[in-house]
Protein backbone atom coordinates (compact mmCIF):
# COMPACT_ATOMS: atom_id res chain seq x y z
CA UNK A 1 0.00 0.00 0.00
CA UNK A 2 1.19 3.07 -0.88
CA UNK A 3 1.30 6.02 1.64
CA UNK A 4 1.72 10.00 1.29
CA UNK A 5 3.19 10.28 4.83
CA UNK A 6 6.95 8.75 5.51
CA UNK A 7 5.97 9.17 9.50
CA UNK A 8 3.05 7.46 10.79
CA UNK A 9 0.86 6.19 7.97
CA UNK A 10 -2.22 8.42 9.61
CA UNK A 11 -0.67 10.96 11.17
CA UNK A 12 2.50 11.46 10.19
CA UNK A 13 4.51 11.68 13.13
CA UNK A 14 7.77 10.35 13.49
CA UNK A 15 7.34 10.40 17.80
CA UNK A 16 6.95 6.79 18.42
CA UNK A 17 7.56 3.05 17.13
CA UNK A 18 5.21 0.87 16.53
CA UNK A 19 5.15 -1.51 13.52
CA UNK A 20 1.87 -3.66 12.25
CA UNK A 21 1.08 -5.34 9.54
CA UNK A 22 -2.12 -4.50 7.92
CA UNK A 23 -3.53 -5.48 4.71
CA UNK A 24 -0.41 -7.46 3.91
CA UNK A 25 2.06 -3.89 4.08
CA UNK A 26 4.06 -3.38 7.32
CA UNK A 27 3.13 -0.03 8.76
CA UNK A 28 5.17 2.56 10.99
CA UNK A 29 2.60 3.96 13.79
CA UNK A 30 3.36 6.57 16.63
CA UNK A 31 1.02 5.27 18.89
CA UNK A 32 -1.28 2.28 19.76
CA UNK A 33 -4.46 4.39 18.68
CA UNK A 34 -3.16 5.62 15.26
CA UNK A 35 -2.88 2.06 14.70
CA UNK A 36 -6.61 1.37 15.54
CA UNK A 37 -7.47 4.55 13.73
CA UNK A 38 -5.84 3.41 10.12
CA UNK A 39 -7.17 -0.20 10.33
CA UNK A 40 -10.66 1.23 10.78
CA UNK A 41 -10.22 3.80 8.20
CA UNK A 42 -9.18 1.00 5.51
CA UNK A 43 -11.81 -1.56 6.87
CA UNK A 44 -14.56 0.65 6.08
CA UNK A 45 -13.13 1.66 2.59
CA UNK A 46 -12.66 -2.15 1.45
CA UNK A 47 -16.18 -2.25 3.41
CA UNK A 48 -17.61 0.54 1.18
CA UNK A 49 -16.18 -0.47 -2.38
CA UNK A 50 -15.59 -3.99 -2.14
CA UNK A 51 -12.17 -3.75 -3.15
CA UNK A 52 -10.26 -6.68 -1.63
CA UNK A 53 -7.27 -4.32 -1.28
CA UNK A 54 -6.03 -0.59 -1.52
CA UNK A 55 -3.19 0.52 -3.45
CA UNK A 56 -2.37 4.32 -2.31
CA UNK A 57 -4.17 6.04 0.14
CA UNK A 58 -3.28 10.05 0.60
CA UNK A 59 -4.32 11.13 3.78
CA UNK A 60 -5.07 15.13 4.72
CA UNK A 61 -6.48 16.63 8.25
CA UNK A 62 -5.71 15.86 11.41
CA UNK A 63 -7.31 13.26 14.52
CA UNK A 64 -10.60 15.68 14.80
CA UNK A 65 -11.55 14.90 11.03
CA UNK A 66 -9.74 14.05 7.87
CA UNK A 67 -10.20 13.76 4.19
CA UNK A 68 -8.98 11.13 1.87
CA UNK A 69 -8.37 9.48 -1.21
CA UNK A 70 -8.17 5.75 -1.76
CA UNK A 71 -7.36 3.96 -5.03
CA UNK A 72 -7.41 0.92 -6.57
CA UNK A 73 -5.81 0.52 -10.12
CA UNK A 74 -7.56 3.31 -12.05
CA UNK A 75 -10.59 2.89 -9.31
CA UNK A 76 -10.41 6.44 -6.71
CA UNK A 77 -12.52 6.46 -3.73
CA UNK A 78 -12.76 10.01 -1.57
CA UNK A 79 -14.21 9.87 1.84
CA UNK A 80 -14.14 12.18 5.11
CA UNK A 81 -13.75 10.23 7.87
CA UNK A 82 -13.67 11.07 12.30
CA UNK A 83 -12.38 8.92 15.35
CA UNK A 84 -13.16 8.98 18.68
CA UNK A 85 -10.65 9.35 21.02
CA UNK A 86 -10.15 4.91 21.27
CA UNK A 87 -9.55 5.34 17.50
CA UNK A 88 -13.23 3.95 16.37
CA UNK A 89 -15.08 5.34 13.63
CA UNK A 90 -17.31 8.44 14.45
CA UNK A 91 -18.18 9.72 11.24
CA UNK A 92 -17.44 8.21 7.56
CA UNK A 93 -19.22 9.44 4.13
CA UNK A 94 -18.31 9.93 0.90
CA UNK A 95 -17.00 13.09 0.46
CA UNK A 96 -18.68 15.68 -1.59
CA UNK A 97 -17.84 16.05 -5.46
CA UNK A 98 -14.68 18.56 -5.44
CA UNK A 99 -12.98 17.95 -2.20
CA UNK A 100 -9.43 17.63 -2.15
CA UNK A 101 -7.91 14.25 -0.32
CA UNK B 1 8.76 19.70 41.29
CA UNK B 2 7.16 19.76 38.11
CA UNK B 3 4.67 17.56 36.29
CA UNK B 4 4.13 15.41 33.10
CA UNK B 5 1.46 17.37 31.14
CA UNK B 6 0.46 14.07 29.44
CA UNK B 7 0.16 12.14 32.63
CA UNK B 8 0.88 14.29 35.72
CA UNK B 9 3.96 12.40 36.94
CA UNK B 10 5.65 14.47 39.68
CA UNK B 11 8.77 14.80 38.36
CA UNK B 12 12.08 16.74 40.05
CA UNK B 13 12.46 20.37 39.26
CA UNK B 14 15.55 20.81 37.60
CA UNK B 15 14.79 22.66 34.69
CA UNK B 16 12.95 20.84 31.63
CA UNK B 17 15.53 18.12 31.47
CA UNK B 18 13.89 15.54 33.16
CA UNK B 19 10.65 16.26 31.72
CA UNK B 20 12.11 16.05 28.37
CA UNK B 21 13.90 12.77 29.27
CA UNK B 22 10.15 11.25 30.21
CA UNK B 23 8.40 12.49 27.54
CA UNK B 24 10.97 10.91 24.66
CA UNK B 25 11.23 7.81 27.09
CA UNK B 26 7.19 7.00 27.24
CA UNK B 27 6.84 8.34 23.48
CA UNK B 28 9.54 6.17 22.62
CA UNK B 29 7.08 3.14 23.74
CA UNK B 30 4.57 4.55 22.02
CA UNK B 31 1.91 5.68 24.19
CA UNK B 32 -0.93 7.79 23.29
CA UNK B 33 -1.21 10.45 25.85
CA UNK B 34 2.97 10.96 25.37
CA UNK B 35 2.71 10.41 21.57
CA UNK B 36 0.04 12.86 20.81
CA UNK B 37 0.78 15.69 23.70
CA UNK B 38 4.24 15.92 21.52
CA UNK B 39 1.96 16.16 18.16
CA UNK B 40 0.14 18.87 19.40
CA UNK B 41 1.86 20.92 21.35
CA UNK B 42 5.68 21.00 20.51
CA UNK B 43 6.57 18.83 17.13
CA UNK B 44 4.81 16.29 15.17
CA UNK B 45 8.65 15.16 14.31
CA UNK B 46 10.89 13.45 16.93
CA UNK B 47 13.28 15.82 18.26
CA UNK B 48 16.73 15.68 20.27
CA UNK B 49 16.54 16.12 24.29
CA UNK B 50 18.26 19.18 24.00
CA UNK B 51 16.00 21.13 21.37
CA UNK B 52 13.51 19.48 22.99
CA UNK B 53 14.24 20.49 26.48
CA UNK B 54 14.10 24.13 24.82
CA UNK B 55 10.58 23.98 23.34
CA UNK B 56 9.67 23.11 26.80
CA UNK B 57 11.33 26.26 27.79
CA UNK B 58 9.62 28.60 25.57
CA UNK B 59 6.23 26.26 25.74
CA UNK B 60 5.60 26.99 29.33
CA UNK B 61 7.22 30.43 29.64
CA UNK B 62 4.67 32.65 31.08
CA UNK B 63 6.82 35.98 29.64
CA UNK B 64 5.71 39.15 30.52
CA UNK B 65 2.12 38.02 30.55
CA UNK B 66 0.26 36.59 33.80
CA UNK B 67 -0.41 32.84 34.51
CA UNK B 68 -4.21 33.35 33.58
CA UNK B 69 -3.43 35.18 30.49
CA UNK B 70 -0.93 31.85 29.52
CA UNK B 71 -4.14 29.43 30.39
CA UNK B 72 -6.43 31.62 28.11
CA UNK B 73 -4.32 31.85 25.49
CA UNK B 74 -3.83 27.92 25.19
CA UNK B 75 -7.60 27.53 26.08
CA UNK B 76 -7.94 29.92 22.62
CA UNK B 77 -5.61 27.59 20.20
CA UNK B 78 -7.12 24.38 21.76
CA UNK B 79 -10.49 25.28 21.30
CA UNK B 80 -11.49 28.47 19.21
CA UNK B 81 -8.48 28.51 17.29
CA UNK B 82 -8.55 28.64 12.77
CA UNK B 83 -10.23 25.33 12.98
CA UNK B 84 -12.49 25.50 16.10
CA UNK B 85 -13.21 22.08 18.07
CA UNK B 86 -15.87 20.07 16.22
CA UNK B 87 -18.20 20.46 18.84
CA UNK B 88 -17.80 24.20 18.96
CA UNK B 89 -18.49 24.09 15.19
CA UNK B 90 -21.81 21.91 15.46
CA UNK B 91 -23.00 23.85 18.53
CA UNK B 92 -22.60 27.46 16.29
CA UNK B 93 -26.68 26.63 15.20
CA UNK B 94 -27.39 23.01 17.10
CA UNK B 95 -29.27 20.22 15.64
CA UNK B 96 -31.90 18.04 17.97
CA UNK B 97 -28.68 15.21 18.27
CA UNK B 98 -25.84 17.81 19.40
CA UNK B 99 -27.86 19.06 22.33
CA UNK B 100 -29.11 15.79 23.17
CA UNK B 101 -25.57 14.56 23.33
CA UNK B 102 -24.47 17.62 25.41
CA UNK B 103 -27.23 16.06 28.00
CA UNK B 104 -26.49 12.84 28.29
CA UNK B 105 -22.82 13.30 28.77
CA UNK B 106 -22.68 16.51 30.17
CA UNK B 107 -24.60 15.67 33.19
CA UNK B 108 -22.04 13.49 34.02
CA UNK B 109 -19.20 16.01 33.74
CA UNK B 110 -21.71 17.92 36.37
CA UNK B 111 -21.91 15.38 38.75
CA UNK B 112 -18.29 15.25 38.88
CA UNK B 113 -17.85 18.47 38.58
CA UNK B 114 -19.40 19.31 42.06
CA UNK B 115 -17.93 16.62 43.39
CA UNK B 116 -14.31 18.42 42.42
CA UNK B 117 -15.63 21.49 44.04
CA UNK B 118 -16.17 19.68 47.26
CA UNK B 119 -12.59 18.23 47.31
CA UNK B 120 -11.06 21.81 46.51
CA UNK B 121 -13.14 23.28 49.19
CA UNK B 122 -12.27 20.58 51.57
CA UNK B 123 -8.38 20.43 51.26
CA UNK B 124 -7.50 24.51 51.07
CA UNK B 125 -7.70 26.94 54.03
CA UNK B 126 -8.11 29.94 52.13
CA UNK B 127 -11.59 31.66 53.07
CA UNK B 128 -11.86 33.23 49.93
CA UNK B 129 -11.12 30.27 47.62
CA UNK B 130 -14.00 28.34 49.86
CA UNK B 131 -16.78 31.40 49.20
CA UNK B 132 -16.10 30.96 45.67
CA UNK B 133 -16.23 26.86 45.17
CA UNK B 134 -19.91 27.40 47.65
CA UNK B 135 -20.67 29.56 45.00
CA UNK B 136 -20.23 27.06 42.27
CA UNK B 137 -21.63 24.38 44.13
CA UNK B 138 -25.16 26.55 44.44
CA UNK B 139 -25.16 27.56 40.42
CA UNK B 140 -24.56 24.37 39.49
CA UNK B 141 -26.93 22.42 42.31
CA UNK B 142 -28.49 23.67 44.49
CA UNK B 143 -29.95 27.24 44.03
CA UNK B 144 -28.53 30.51 45.59
CA UNK B 145 -31.63 32.79 44.36
CA UNK B 146 -34.75 30.53 45.42
CA UNK B 147 -36.07 31.91 42.11
CA UNK B 148 -33.33 30.49 40.06
CA UNK B 149 -32.80 26.90 38.45
CA UNK B 150 -29.51 25.14 38.76
CA UNK B 151 -27.48 24.59 36.27
CA UNK B 152 -28.01 20.49 36.03
CA UNK B 153 -32.10 21.31 36.34
CA UNK B 154 -31.47 23.62 33.30
CA UNK B 155 -29.54 20.59 31.38
CA UNK B 156 -32.22 18.36 32.05
CA UNK B 157 -35.08 20.39 31.43
CA UNK B 158 -33.10 21.12 28.23
CA UNK B 159 -33.17 17.34 27.33
CA UNK B 160 -37.26 16.94 28.13
CA UNK B 161 -37.77 19.38 25.32
CA UNK B 162 -35.66 17.64 23.03
CA UNK B 163 -38.51 14.16 23.81
CA UNK B 164 -35.96 12.18 26.02
CA UNK B 165 -37.58 11.48 29.52
CA UNK B 166 -35.60 12.45 32.72
CA UNK B 167 -35.69 8.44 33.45
CA UNK B 168 -33.76 7.70 30.18
CA UNK B 169 -31.28 10.73 30.78
CA UNK B 170 -30.55 9.80 34.10
CA UNK B 171 -30.24 5.68 33.09
CA UNK B 172 -27.80 6.72 30.68
CA UNK B 173 -24.45 5.80 31.18
CA UNK B 174 -21.60 7.66 29.92
CA UNK B 175 -19.44 7.00 26.96
CA UNK B 176 -15.71 5.66 27.53
CA UNK B 177 -14.38 9.17 26.47
CA UNK B 178 -16.76 10.90 29.04
CA UNK B 179 -15.87 7.78 31.89
CA UNK B 180 -12.29 8.56 31.50
CA UNK B 181 -12.01 11.58 31.46
CA UNK B 182 -14.34 11.82 34.65
CA UNK B 183 -12.07 9.25 36.55
CA UNK B 184 -8.66 11.58 35.31
CA UNK B 185 -11.05 14.63 36.95
CA UNK B 186 -11.05 12.94 40.15
CA UNK B 187 -7.86 12.18 40.37
CA UNK B 188 -6.25 15.47 39.59
CA UNK B 189 -9.39 16.97 42.78
CA UNK B 190 -7.96 14.40 45.30
CA UNK B 191 -3.96 13.72 44.14
CA UNK B 192 -2.95 16.88 42.82
CA UNK B 193 -2.53 20.36 44.69
CA UNK B 194 -6.15 21.81 45.45
CA UNK B 195 -4.71 25.27 43.15
CA UNK B 196 -3.80 22.44 40.25
CA UNK B 197 -7.30 20.83 40.99
CA UNK B 198 -8.57 24.71 40.59
CA UNK B 199 -7.03 25.19 37.61
CA UNK B 200 -8.09 21.87 35.77
CA UNK B 201 -11.40 22.26 36.90
CA UNK B 202 -12.01 26.14 36.70
CA UNK B 203 -10.56 27.08 33.14
CA UNK B 204 -13.10 24.77 31.36
CA UNK B 205 -15.55 27.64 31.87
CA UNK B 206 -13.58 29.47 29.82
CA UNK B 207 -15.80 27.88 26.86
CA UNK B 208 -18.37 29.65 27.21
CA UNK B 209 -17.03 32.58 27.91
CA UNK B 210 -18.40 35.63 25.84
CA UNK B 211 -14.84 37.71 25.83
CA UNK B 212 -12.59 35.19 23.90
CA UNK B 213 -13.34 36.71 20.61
CA UNK B 214 -11.89 40.02 22.07
CA UNK B 215 -8.87 38.18 22.86
CA UNK B 216 -8.64 36.23 19.56
CA UNK B 217 -10.68 33.12 19.64
CA UNK B 218 -12.50 32.86 16.18
CA UNK B 219 -15.77 32.07 17.20
CA UNK B 220 -18.36 32.44 19.97
CA UNK B 221 -19.47 28.77 21.88
CA UNK B 222 -22.52 29.14 19.57
CA UNK B 223 -23.81 31.64 17.68
CA UNK B 224 -25.49 33.85 20.21
CA UNK B 225 -28.33 34.40 17.31
CA UNK B 226 -29.84 31.10 18.88
CA UNK B 227 -30.55 32.84 22.27
CA UNK B 228 -33.27 34.45 20.36
CA UNK B 229 -35.92 33.39 17.76
CA UNK B 230 -36.69 29.73 18.08
CA UNK B 231 -34.21 27.60 16.05
CA UNK B 232 -33.76 25.65 19.51
CA UNK B 233 -36.13 24.93 22.18
CA UNK B 234 -36.86 27.00 25.10
CA UNK B 235 -35.57 25.16 27.67
CA UNK B 236 -32.11 24.65 25.78
CA UNK B 237 -32.08 28.43 25.50
CA UNK B 238 -32.60 28.37 29.02
CA UNK B 239 -29.66 26.45 29.67
CA UNK B 240 -27.67 28.25 26.93
CA UNK B 241 -27.97 31.61 28.65
CA UNK B 242 -27.01 30.47 31.78
CA UNK B 243 -23.73 29.02 31.06
CA UNK B 244 -23.16 31.84 28.75
CA UNK B 245 -24.02 34.67 31.25
CA UNK B 246 -23.07 33.11 34.52
CA UNK B 247 -19.34 31.72 33.15
CA UNK B 248 -17.81 34.80 32.37
CA UNK B 249 -17.35 36.22 35.89
CA UNK B 250 -16.52 33.10 36.68
CA UNK B 251 -13.95 32.25 35.27
CA UNK B 252 -12.55 35.39 35.87
CA UNK B 253 -12.18 35.05 39.08
CA UNK B 254 -11.33 31.89 39.68
CA UNK B 255 -8.23 32.72 37.32
CA UNK B 256 -7.38 35.55 39.10
CA UNK B 257 -7.51 32.70 42.39
CA UNK B 258 -5.70 30.16 40.46
CA UNK B 259 -2.78 32.62 39.62
CA UNK B 260 -2.31 34.08 43.40
CA UNK B 261 -2.47 30.95 45.01
CA UNK B 262 -0.15 29.10 42.03
CA UNK B 263 2.75 32.35 42.66
CA UNK B 264 2.16 32.18 46.85
CA UNK B 265 2.96 28.30 46.86
CA UNK B 266 5.17 28.12 43.76
CA UNK B 267 3.36 25.71 41.95
CA UNK B 268 2.96 27.99 38.84
CA UNK B 269 4.89 24.80 36.53
CA UNK B 270 2.81 21.98 38.23
CA UNK B 271 -0.94 24.27 37.79
CA UNK B 272 -0.11 24.43 33.96
CA UNK B 273 1.09 21.03 33.51
CA UNK B 274 -2.12 19.87 35.49
CA UNK B 275 -4.61 22.32 33.34
CA UNK B 276 -2.84 21.20 30.06
CA UNK B 277 -4.01 17.67 30.83
CA UNK B 278 -7.28 18.73 31.24
CA UNK B 279 -7.13 20.47 28.15
CA UNK B 280 -6.75 17.49 26.49
CA UNK B 281 -9.59 15.37 28.77
CA UNK B 282 -11.76 18.31 27.71
CA UNK B 283 -11.27 17.88 24.01
CA UNK B 284 -11.77 14.49 24.46
CA UNK B 285 -14.89 14.83 26.52
CA UNK B 286 -16.59 17.43 23.70
CA UNK B 287 -15.84 14.72 20.95
CA UNK B 288 -17.78 11.94 23.05
CA UNK B 289 -20.74 14.67 23.18
CA UNK B 290 -20.63 14.86 19.28
CA UNK B 291 -19.87 10.85 19.15
CA UNK B 292 -23.62 10.58 21.63
CA UNK B 293 -25.42 13.11 19.28
CA UNK B 294 -24.49 11.33 16.54
CA UNK B 295 -26.34 8.31 17.69
CA UNK B 296 -29.82 10.46 17.57
CA UNK B 297 -28.67 11.34 13.89
CA UNK B 298 -28.08 8.15 12.60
Amino acid sequence: MKLNYRGCAICDSTWGDLREEVDGTRLFFCCSICAIQFRHLVERVKARTGWDRIDALEIAGDRRGRACVATRGDREFRFEIAFNSDGEVRRFRPAPAGVPG
Amino acid sequence: MVRCPACLLPLPKRGFQPLAEHLIARAGESDPDHVRWLNQNLSRSRIASEELVRRLEQYFDLGERSLGDWITRRFIAKFFGEVPHPFVLALQHPSRGTLLGYVLEHQHFLRQWVRSCAYIMARTDEPEVVRYELENLLVEFGTKDPAATAHYELLLRMGESLGVSRAEILATPPLPATRRAIAEWNRIATETDWVEAMAALHALELIAHRDLVREGATVHYFDPSILEGDTITPASRAFLREGYEADLEHASEALGLIERFARASGREEEVQATFLRSLDLFDDYLIARLERGEQFEA
